[in-house]
């Protein structure tokens, strides 16, 4: 009998609690119509000031000397997605079904291992190059040579991606200033030093094929041709991101430059 | 005796009910979860027409989007103040329909995958973050909502969407500052505009 009183009693507080919710919820639906009011009006001048210091730039001006060349190159870049590589990588979507384009996709994944490996090390990212290198052995035996994605599906080994790029950004190297490179795109000076070293481990170029044994293409012929492959597969995996993106700039370098940098911060910062 | 029991049990249900309610944090990532499942089911729908999911889609999300507070942050603090009443309201509806409309042209790319929604993190001391994930093709995406709570409303509402670590509203706020360089408001206001006559 005790037992029924105290679960009464705790059960009228709850109830009392939830009654004043509901009264509450309905107070704030109240102020909610009057807040919408008073929002059509605009009124308040009282700005949030957390959210000033929160989207505040560091720097208020981007220190851009190649300006009037990244315009330029810009819109030659606009102009070759739009009028090469997206029809290309539509037809190509046309003739392959996407279980092979993703397939194609993970095989280049799978043989720029070096890359990641070495950049995980070099950020101290031990458990990420250990999963990096157990990834590469399982999807090179189990996985067809890299077809496939066994260390992903069944034992959930992500890929680290980390590029000379965000090594150089690890130990602090900054930005420099921003450089945009005929088609590939936005890039800065020190994502441009970490490039050539990037083509250097990467087994897919041809640079430093004399130190390196195992590199693939034997000629820049081919590697141009593997680099081509490797961009309409991606690309046809890919298609109307850039469109869609594009529809949030008012103009387009300022802002391509703006989404390059903020988003390389976001992954040297991971 | 039985009777007794019935009656215990009958209170415990109402603990459940009750106590469910009262936790607002957490309602929010089930809220959000069924929001953006309803939005994917909207454009899976192959009954509707386009303009007719992008009216049901806004239907859903209008009530968390705070477009007032996303306006205020991409003027930035110095524009907004110097800007009268009018101006301030014409703005925010252009900026609006554009927000509207490039959201939900980057769902529409997605309509086949999916989205998981991770987990809701504390955000910059008084702020929630809510970690979403989209499985594309062959890369996943991080989509992060921001919330802030609005004190007179006491609710959680969504101040800006974070795309793979690129701010929605910062991008905005940085062309915005861009072109006030060049440019009078009036005339950011009608490329902004221009803009959305373009889609």
């Amino acid at each position: 009998m005790k037992n029924i009183i105290l679960i009464i009693l705790i059960a009228f507080a709850f109830n009392a609690c939830a009654i004043k919710e509901a009264t509450n919820a309905k107070n704030q639906n109240n102020l909610e119509i009057k807040l919408i009011d008073e929002s059509i009006s605009l009124d308040d001048d009282e700005f949030n000031d957390e959210f000033e210091d929160e989207f505040q730039d560091i720097k208020a001006e981007v220190f851009d000397p190649l300006s009037g060349y990244n315009r330029l190159m810009t819109s030659f870049n606009d102009k070759v997605y739009i009028h090469a590589l997206n029809p290309i990588a539509s037809g190509y979507t046309y003739i392959l079904p996407q279980t092979v384009r993703v397939g194609v996709s993970n095989f280049f994944t799978n043989l720029q291992f070096p890359l990641r490996f070495v950049n995980n090390l070099l950020q101290l990212k031990f458990q990420n190059s250990v999963e990096e290198l157990g990834r590469f052995l399982i999807n090179s035996t189990f996985g067809i040579v890299g077809f496939m994605d066994p260390a992903k599906t069944e034992f959930d080994w992500q890929e680290h991606d980390e590029d000379f790029g965000q090594t150089l950004g690890f130990y602090g190297v900054g930005e420099g200033f921003p450089v945009v490179l005929p088609l590939l795109g936005p890039s800065n000076l020190r994502d441009m030093i970490g490039l050539v070293a990037d083509s250097y481990t990467s087994p897919l170029s041809t640079t430093g094929s004399s130190d390196l044994q195992y590199k693939i293409p034997n000629n820049t012929l081919e590697n141009i041709g593997i680099t081509a492959t490797n961009t309409i597969n991606s690309t046809s995996l890919r298609l109307g991101q850039y469109e869609s993106i594009k529809e949030d700039a008012l103009d387009l370098y300022p802002f391509l430059r703006d989404i390059y940098s903020q988003s390389r911060k976001k992954q040297i910062e991971e | 005796m039985k009777v007794k029991n019935l009656f215990k049990i009958l209170l415990l249900i109402t603990f459940a009910i009750t106590s469910a309610s009262a936790l607002k944090k957490e309602t929010l990532k089930n809220e959000m979860e069924s929001k953006i499942n309803t939005i994917l089911l909207v454009l899976k729908d192959e009954s509707l027409k386009q303009e007719q999911k992008g009216q049901k889609i806004i239907e859903i999300i209008d009530s968390v989007f705070d477009y007032n507070t996303m306006s205020k942050i991409a003027l930035g603090k110095k524009t907004w103040n110097s800007i009268s009443k009018e101006k301030r309201e014409e703005f925010v509806k252009v900026f609006e329909k554009k927000l509207k409309s490039s959201y939900i042209r980057k769902l529409e790319l997605y309509t086949n995958q999916k989205v998981e929604i991770i987990e809701l993190l504390p955000y910059k001391k008084t702020r929630l973050q809510l970690v979403s994930q989209l499985v594309g093709n062959d890369d996943t995406y991080k989509i992060n909502y921001n919330f802030y709570k609005n004190r007179a409303a006491s609710e959680w509402l969504i101040y800006d969407v974070d795309l793979v670590g690129v701010s929605i509203i910062q991008t905005y706020r940085k062309q915005f500052s861009g072109l006030l360089k060049e440019k009078t408001f009036d005339e950011m206001l009608l490329t902004l505009k221009e803009a959305n006559e373009k889609i």
